[in-house]
């Protein structure tokens, strides 16, 4: 049995006419770095609650780590075990003093004082952020907000971390500071990563790209196999990563999605030879 | 308006900051009662002392404390003004206009001017050395006795941490309305008060409605976080009432016999 599992789930909110997620089913594994792409609409921040049971599916069954997202009496278990990080950081820290934010997931849980003394730092270096621990969270950029949500996501230890748009409000050096945080998470921790984004460059950097449109996946691989489609990316509302658009627009027939490819691909065909 | 510092923690290491936060509480309120029983010129300034040294033992700033008795320069003036000029008295000094100004008069002026400063150094220098999550967790220990008649103790402080944390997050939210309304073509600075009054409103909505979406975000994070309220909860500061904090209390205790005991003591015609 697969980490994450969606069986053929339906939802519906209950003042719609229409599902926001139709007959979905999805496998997801302990330790991969998943980003989910759609537009507007296409249900994205949707399937995030349905993974930690903040919503619970109208059909079918969500099970994370072989536990059913509606099973009341389970649902401690599986929050400590799903993080969720939000769009707006400034509504998800809850204490003035950053370190007190931090505890206040490992508290909730009941752990021991001095191990959540322990948690507290140690979430706080990970994300780089342990020189600011006693600075009041009012004071800090965006990014450094959302490092700091992350470590209070990490000090309750999950397995897994959903991140609903979080880099949406953020600057590009905010931008990046979380996606090298989270990477670092899946790489030294192995802790399954669902990012949603609708920043292009920010999906490709996962390992599996999901993408949703009106309730549905419509395509779910590799960042290539998935943007390879231009065309129909574009149909389904969507961007792409920079480089591919102007690969693309130079005519050239390459599906590129990082940047030092890119270069690397254009000095090729400009005949030039020497490192990038 | 982001300069208000009311209620704002003061990160340093001090002797004050280490102190248990419930003894904190306890010896600001004795301290508190003791600036009101003084009333003499020497326990005013016993008490004036005892202030000092506290301001200096924090590491606090003085200019800190002092910012904090700016916004109550009116009442400070009112209060001077009315003492001055209502408090009855035999050493009639001179008079202004239907009113006489006795030297018993400026004495009361003179103390309870002094007296209200005081006041805000003492209460500021609480939550300057407190952090406020530190705080409500003391006010949630102190009044654990009120669960005997069903007061739900644990919510009620996380409602007021919670409640310091977005007082910051808040006034840059107004001020962004503000700016947002302005650029609406919306006067603020212009006309009587009721007009100012008035165009209070597009600021208000905006920011109750705002405040709803963050309450129920803010609601979704802490579920996300494990809180279930107060059952079964830990604190990664646990508070140790140790032999320094007792010791804080005697002196409390002792500032407040002091300031009892020198009432009696009088300097010449003063009392």
């Amino acid at each position: 049995m697969s980490f994450i599992e969606f069986s053929d789930v339906t939802f519906r909110y209950p003042d719609s006419k229409k599902d926001t997620i139709k007959n979905l089913s999805l496998k997801i594994e302990q330790g991969e770095l998943i980003s989910v792409i759609g537009h507007n609409g296409s249900g994205k921040s949707t399937l995030a609650k349905l993974i930690n049971g903040l919503l619970t599916p109208t059909q079918g069954a969500v099970t994370v780590n072989g536990i059913t997202t509606a099973q009341e009496e389970k649902r401690i278990d599986l929050l400590q075990q799903v993080g969720m990080i939000f769009q707006n950081p400034d509504n998800q820290i809850v204490a003035s003093i950053v370190e007190e934010d931090v505890a206040f997931g490992p508290e909730n849980l009941g752990v021991p004082p001095e191990e959540i003394r322990k948690r507290v730092d140690e979430a706080l270096k990970t994300v780089g952020m342990y020189d600011y621990r006693l600075k009041a969270p009012h004071n800090l950029s965006g990014g450094q907000k959302q490092r700091v949500a992350i470590a209070g996501i990490l000090a309750m230890q999950p397995k897994c971390i959903v991140m609903d748009e979080s880099t949406a409000m953020l600057d590009p050096i905010g931008r990046k500071e979380v996606m090298d945080a989270v990477k670092k998470l899946n790489e030294q921790f192995g802790i399954t990563i669902i990012y949603i984004t609708h920043f292009m460059n920010e999906a490709v950097e996962a390992h599996r790209v999901i993408l949703l449109d009106h309730g549905e996946i419509k395509k779910d691989g590799s960042p290539k196999e998935v943007f390879s489609d231009y065309e129909q990316m574009i149909n389904y509302g969507l961007d792409v990563p920079q480089s591919y658009e102007l690969v693309k627009k130079l005519g050239i027939d390459a599906c590129i999605l990082e940047e030092d490819e890119c270069v690397a691909l254009l000095m090729q065909h400009l005949g030039v030879h020497g490192k990038a | 308006m982001s300069d208000i510092t009311f209620g704002q923690y003061y990160p340093s290491d001090s002797v004050l900051h280490r102190l248990d936060p419930r003894f904190k509480i306890i010896i600001t309120l004795i301290l508190v009662v003791s600036m009101f029983l003084c009333n003499s010129v020497v326990s005013m300034a016993f008490a004036a002392i005892c202030t000092f040294i506290f301001i200096f033992l924090s590491k606090v700033p003085f200019l800190t404390y002092l910012k904090n008795t700016k916004p109550i320069i009116p009442v400070i003036l009112l209060t001077f003004i009315l003492n001055l000029i209502y408090v009855p008295g035999e050493h009639v000094l001179f008079n202004v206009w239907k009113f006489s100004v006795t030297t018993e008069a400026i004495q009361t002026a003179v103390f309870i001017a002094i007296r209200i400063i005081l006041l805000v150094i003492v209460t500021s220098f609480l939550t300057y050395t407190t952090t406020p999550t530190a705080l409500t967790g003391a006010i949630e220990d102190l009044l654990k006795w009120l669960k005997v008649f069903k007061v739900d103790v644990h919510t009620m402080s996380m409602m007021m941490s919670i409640a310091l944390r977005f007082i910051p997050t808040l006034i840059d939210e107004i001020n962004k309305i503000i700016n947002a309304q302005k650029a609406r073509g919306a006067e603020f600075d212009s006309g009587n008060v009721i007009k100012k009054l008035k165009a209070m409103v597009p600021i208000l909505i905006p920011l109750f409605i705002s405040s709803f979406r963050r309450a129920y975000e803010l609601a979704n994070a802490m579920e996300c976080r494990c809180y279930n309220g107060g059952k079964g909860r830990t604190k990664m500061k646990t508070m140790h009432a140790s032999l320094k904090d007792y010791f804080a209390l005697l002196i409390a205790i002792a500032v407040i016999a002091g300031c009892i005991a020198f009432n009696y003591i009088k300097i010449g015609g003063l009392y």
